[in-house]
């Protein structure tokens, strides 16, 4: 058990450096193989990690049949050695192995590992593409450290160093200035989410003196549980770009499209829900702060939904659909459903990837264009991408065989479950939001795909590799996704067939309130396919068709295609007085005090050393004189004061 | 105890060691600024040697020893000086050799 999650942690490090050491030495081809089969080697370690799990799982189901809270959950805590001591506390460098953290490690690596392969198609021919491998390996050790930490401080650590290699890789093309203002707002806005960790580990261990796990069930006062749930909520927010701190995330599509995929699908923005899935605990003991959690994310799914009608941009489409279904997982895991979130997030990843992906193949084959007006008919000249999209797309909208609608209903269907007010505000967001998401994603499918190819099309296309649409180290992977997409929902179907919820029954224990009955299930899933249809109708209509017209509405429109004025007020209210004050005191402070203060001090230096070198003539006997003039002084003073 | 008493010893001394100030600080030509250079080295030791006579202690003679091997020294280095002076036919006037003055 311990074998496989070290190996899948460390062998993409392992990768990263051997790339940043190798340098000129190795080829593109050797960087980018090697960054691949690192995580490939590391998805068979989440394996290894896992079966061993499953071995123990097993054992307990039979040795425990209530799963009441005293059963022991399955798997361990490896300590590899004793990292920070400072008199009683102490922290081991740890990795806990148990259902949860071995799911997470097997979507990481595994859409990881597809991506990266991805990748070596996709970045070929870049001038940096050793560089790349690099960092996108340092991304998936990162997020590994982040799932398989064995305690808060390792997870912190993971947290950061995800941020890091996002911050790196988001602005991978340097030398565009629109990427290098992407990387920053990322790395600012998740720096915030960092410090409100910290600021939640600081509690915590001041009233505990552990940062373990197990220290969030401790006894604690309401008012103490309430900071450090809202301590983690703030960075759960931030890292997966809910409201109020989601301004990064479309303006990170400045990356490469396989970063991108890699961001929104197997890394980082999952992060968030992983968190409050792994310290429900504290969640739990803060109960407001959790509903609050449930509605971010329900508030998120709706803007997000919203200003996706509008975007122009392929990925920033697909952009703003992550938020909307993080706020789902987010709404999943808040209410309480924490296998329901998890197995969203698991099920989001496959096909957010694959959309991801798809979107790279076309702006690939249209020489880097990104407008979806200029992608009419794009369908015809590509099948294989064409159809493997339509496989996300629908999973994405969530109708049936396709993943999501195994996994969106039960939490949408969970919130309805609570029965209180807020919960069926919920549950309105929820099918609100699965209409929005059928809209959004086939006004970009009709808009793309379908029909005759346009002018613009004809004119850009350019076939790729030996298949027409890619080399095959992208096309296996898109392939291997689609399937994912169409399949992996089959996992579960709640309520009669839940595998992955007792896998995670242990750890993860759905609340008692946000469990659905049966009538409940059957009713949402009724409804969410239904909107659902009715926005992809919609979007056939007004998109394919040209029967609607898009309702005329300036000042909403304007509205959504500034999403919400977000960035305009954060610019109001932080940027404009940072650098106000920071102007003044450049004026005020800086240039009269710091800067003329050193000049000011260096020439009385100067002007006071000119006065004394006089006495320096160079002449030996005037030295000789002082000399002895000084020791007669000394001499007679000794003797007076005798 | 036999012969004369310490203070004319060190009175002796003071004398030795007031001649080599004035000489160092009056004479110009670098050979005989050496010359007094030694004579108040000479004077210190013998102060050192008359104190060490007084307390009966053997240290102060001791010193006077390290004192002449430093001394010595200290002339070598002086009067190789003073040749590479005179090879490169500069004048032999310590007021003229003045080049490192601030």
């Amino acid at each position: 058990m311990t074998y496989g999650a070290w190996i899948c942690l460390l062998s993409p490090l392992v990768a990263a450096v051997l790339i940043l050491l190798g340098g000129t030495k190795l080829t593109r081809r050797t960087a980018a193989w090697l960054a691949t089969t690192s995580i490939f080697v590391a998805f068979g370690g989440a394996v290894w990690a896992f079966l061993d799990v499953r071995a123990q799982h097993v054992i307990q189901n039979a040795s425990c049949i209530d799963f009441n809270a005293h059963c022991q959950a399955p798997g361990g805590i490896t300590t590899a050695w004793t990292w920070l001591a400072s008199g009683n506390f102490h922290v081991g460098l740890q990795l806990l192995i148990d259902p949860l953290s071995s799911l997470m490690m097997l979507i990481v690596s595994g859409v990881g590992a597809l991506i990266v392969m991805y990748s070596i198609g996709y970045m070929d021919g870049d001038p940096e593409e050793r560089r790349y491998f690099a960092y996108i390996a340092f991304f998936v050790f990162s997020m590994l450290m982040l799932v398989e930490g064995g305690n808060l401080l390792m997870l912190l650590v993971g947290w950061g160093l995800v941020g890091l290699s996002s911050y790196l890789l988001i602005g991978f093309w340097h030398e565009r200035p629109s990427a290098v203002r992407a990387a920053k707002k990322a790395f600012v806005m998740n720096a915030f989410g960092d410090a409100t960790m910290a600021l939640a580990l600081f509690v915590l261990i001041k009233h505990t003196h552990s940062v373990s796990f197990g220290a969030l069930g401790a006894a604690l006062s309401g008012t103490q549980a309430n900071w450090i749930a809202l301590g983690l909520l703030g960075g759960a927010v931030a890292k997966s770009a809910q409201i109020p701190l989601q301004t990064w995330l479309p303006d990170a599509m400045e990356g490469p499209t396989p970063v991108s995929a890699l961001i929104h699908a197997a890394t980082m923005v999952t992060a968030g829900v992983y968190l409050i899935a792994r310290t429900h605990v504290i969640f739990e003991q803060a109960r407001t702060i959790e509903l609050i959690a449930a509605g971010t994310g329900a508030l998120t799914l709706l803007v997000a939904g919203l200003i996706a009608l509008v975007q122009t941009d392929i990925k920033r489409v697909i952009a703003y659909s992550t938020m909307s279904q993080i706020g789902y997982m987010f709404m999943g895991v808040g209410v309480g459903a924490y296998s329901s979130g998890m197995f969203h997030l698991m099920t989001h990843a496959f096909f957010k990837a694959l959309l991801f992906m798809t979107a790279g193949l076309a702006i690939h084959a249209l020489s880097g264009e990104q407008d979806i007006r200029n992608m009419r008919g794009l369908g015809k000249l590509m099948p294989f991408t064409k159809w493997c999209f339509l496989a996300g797309a629908l999973a994405l909208v969530g109708i049936p065989p396709f993943s999501g609608f195994f996994s969106k209903d039960p939490i949408i269907a969970s919130a309805g479950a609570l029965g209180t007010w807020y919960g069926w505000v919920f549950w309105l967001c929820g099918i609100a939001g699965a209409f929005l998401t059928g809209l959004y994603t086939f006004r970009l499918w009709f808009l793309v795909f379908p029909g005759e190819p346009s002018a613009f099309v004809l004119e850009h296309h350019h076939k790729q590799g030996r298949f027409g649409e890619g080399p095959w180290t992208m096309l296996v992977p898109v392939g291997v996704l689609a399937v994912l997409a169409t399949f992996g929902g089959w996992l579960q179907f709640s309520p009669h067939w839940e595998p992955l919820t007792h896998w995670l029954q242990y750890v993860t224990p759905t609340l008692a309130v946000a469990e659905p009955s049966s009538t409940l299930e059957l009713v949402t899933s009724v409804v969410t396919v239904l909107v659902g249809l009715a926005g992809i109708t919609i979007a056939w209509a007004i998109y394919a068709e040209k029967r609607l017209e898009v309702p005329k509405l300036p000042s909403v429109q304007a509205l959504l295609e500034n999403k919400f004025y977000f960035d305009e007020i954060y610019d109001r209210i932080f940027y404009a007085p940072a650098v106000a004050i920071a102007g003044a005191l450049r004026t005020e402070i800086e240039e009269p005090v710091i800067l003329q203060g050193g000049t000011d001090l260096g020439q009385t230096t100067l002007d006071a050393g000119g006065v004394v070198r006089r006495i320096q003539t160079g002449v030996l006997r005037t030295y000789v004189f002082f000399l002895a003039a000084g020791a007669a002084v000394l001499v007679l003073a000794f003797l007076i004061a005798k | 105890m036999s012969g004369p008493g310490t203070s004319w010893y060190l009175a002796l001394a003071a004398f030795l060691f007031g001649i080599g100030a004035l000489g160092v600080l009056i004479r110009r030509n670098p050979l005989v600024v050496l010359l007094s250079l030694e004579l108040m080295l000479n004077g210190g030791n013998l102060a050192l040697i008359a104190f060490s006579r007084h307390f009966v202690n053997g240290d102060g003679q001791i010193f006077g020893l390290a004192v002449m091997a430093v001394a010595a020294s200290e002339v070598c280095v002086g009067l190789g000086l003073v040749v590479a002076i005179n090879r490169r036919k500069l004048a032999l006037d310590v007021d003229r050799l003045s080049e490192l003055r601030g």
